[in-house]
């Protein structure tokens, strides 16, 4: 019956078995460093698929010519009458970015707005090449100052945090990645905490730790608290879509379509200089 | 060259996987060209043992490039290819719809031995059943790329590249 003991084979699946389980186990949380075979494998992808990003934009271009030339005019229309409506918007906007500025100085406030931040785009280059991750490459790297645990955002909202750098490319979580979360607040009233949480396999987030009594609507606007101190507060997340009731009674959850289309997504924000503000505590 | 070009597939498919295919997901699932050129492999070349190795680095190659879980995709391409390999000479093999079917079942193994493995590691528990909604999307998209990969690969490992010259 154990005769499979003595065979040798048994034993060698056996360990490679159990190796892998034991590196699979200890790579599961997201590290600080990544070992130089896992650089090398990266950095000779990364030209490759800066190339194929560079081919993709041009076949864009090539393929413009045979749009329709009325869809075309519709379009320049639409976003010329959009245009001057955001024109007026920021007119009222300025006054009210001026005022604020000037009582933050009265009241002796520091601004963390994100337009005092420093911004550096990125080109989107790859895609994680499996269904269960949700990741990004892009073409900034260590070699650009890229730090692993930068905020990255887009011009519409939070995206995630720069998760490994290698040489030329950095590798970016996506907020809807299973490992993330985010301390979001409710932007109307200022008062409701929540946790976003990533769901991996479709593009929503699951605000969670939301107390029975908030008063949460459909509709809200969900954005950073700034309370998960690697992310600045008050960048957009997305719009509440639904919210359930916990089994417990005691809490509510609801469920978050982001502001950011990750599909489409082919240009990120890096964050340089997000510092947060760490409470020291007294021991 | 045989060597080159098996060494050059696994490099290939994640290249394309990463850029390529993944700006056009059918609902979120990307085809697992990886797979494909595994469970390939297993059916053309039999050969269990080569085969369960041969899944196992591919495997390997993928998860240092992602960077997490290293060894789940190893193992999990690994004992795929080992079962495609161990009904290997049971299969008429210039049927293409053998090599669909086979792509379609591996996709499915493949998929079952991932979410056992995820059960391992206690991180990934919370992964739910939508990943046997995504594997039907995925096994679809395998299934369009298998026709043309399947016709080259077989008549490559006939008189082509991929041809033997009586190793084992």
């Amino acid at each position: 019956m154990f005769r499979f003991l003595k065979n040798k084979y048994f034993w060698i699946v056996f360990l490679v078995f159990i190796i892998s389980i034991a590196v699979m186990v200890s790579t599961a949380t997201t590290r600080n460093n990544i070992t130089i075979v896992e650089k090398f494998i990266r950095n000779s992808f990364t030209p490759l698929q800066c190339g194929m990003d560079d081919l993709r934009s041009n076949i864009g271009g090539v393929s413009l010519i045979w749009a329709d030339k009325r869809i075309l005019q519709n379009q320049v229309a639409e976003l010329t009458e959009e245009n001057k409506r955001l024109v007026f918007d920021n007119q009222a906007l300025k006054e009210y970015q001026l005022e604020a500025k000037r009582l933050q100085r009265i009241l002796d406030f520091t601004n963390d707005n994100i337009d005092t931040y420093d911004l550096v785009a990125a080109r989107v280059i790859a895609r994680s090449p499996n269904n269960w991750y949700k990741n990004l490459t892009i073409n900034k790297g260590a070699d650009d100052g890229v730090v692993q645990g930068m905020p990255v955002i887009s011009y519409e909202g939070l995206v995630g945090k720069v998760l490994s750098v290698n040489k030329n490319s950095a590798q970016i979580s996506l907020v809807t990645d299973r490992e993330m979360a985010v301390g979001v607040i409710v932007q109307e009233n200022r008062e409701t905490n929540g946790i976003a949480e990533g769901m991996g396999d479709n593009n929503q987030l699951k605000m969670i730790n939301i107390p029975y009594y908030s008063n949460i609507t459909v509709g809200n606007v969900i954005v950073t608290s700034g309370l998960s101190q690697i992310y600045p507060a008050g960048i957009n997340i997305g719009i509440v879509d639904e919210i359930n009731r916990e089994p417990s009674g005691l809490l509510l959850s609801a469920t978050i379509i982001p502001t950011v289309n990750f599909d489409v997504l082919e240009e990120v924000l890096l964050i340089f200089d997000y510092h947060p503000i760490v409470e020291v505590e007294d021991d | 060259m045989r060597y080159f070009v098996l060494i050059f597939l696994p490099f290939l498919s994640i290249f394309l996987q990463s850029t390529f295919l993944s700006f056009y997901s059918i609902k979120g699932a990307i085809p697992n060209m990886l797979l494909i050129f595994v469970v390939f492999y297993a059916l053309l070349n039999g050969k269990r043992k080569n085969a369960a190795i041969y899944g196992f680095l591919c495997g390997l190659l993928e998860d240092l490039y992602i960077g997490r879980f290293i060894g789940i995709n190893a193992l999990a391409l690994g004992i795929t290819a080992f079962l495609i390999a161990s009904v290997e000479g049971r299969v008429f093999k210039e049927n293409l719809l053998v090599g669909i079917i086979t792509v379609i079942v591996g996709t499915i193994i493949n998929s079952v031995i991932l979410f056992l493995l995820s059960l391992i590691s206690y991180k990934l528990l919370n992964l739910d059943t939508g990943i046997f909604i995504n594997m039907w999307y995925q096994s679809l998209y395998n299934l369009f790329l298998a026709v043309p990969i399947y016709a080259w690969y077989f008549h490559s490992t006939k008189n082509g590249l991929l041809r033997m010259y009586g190793e084992i």
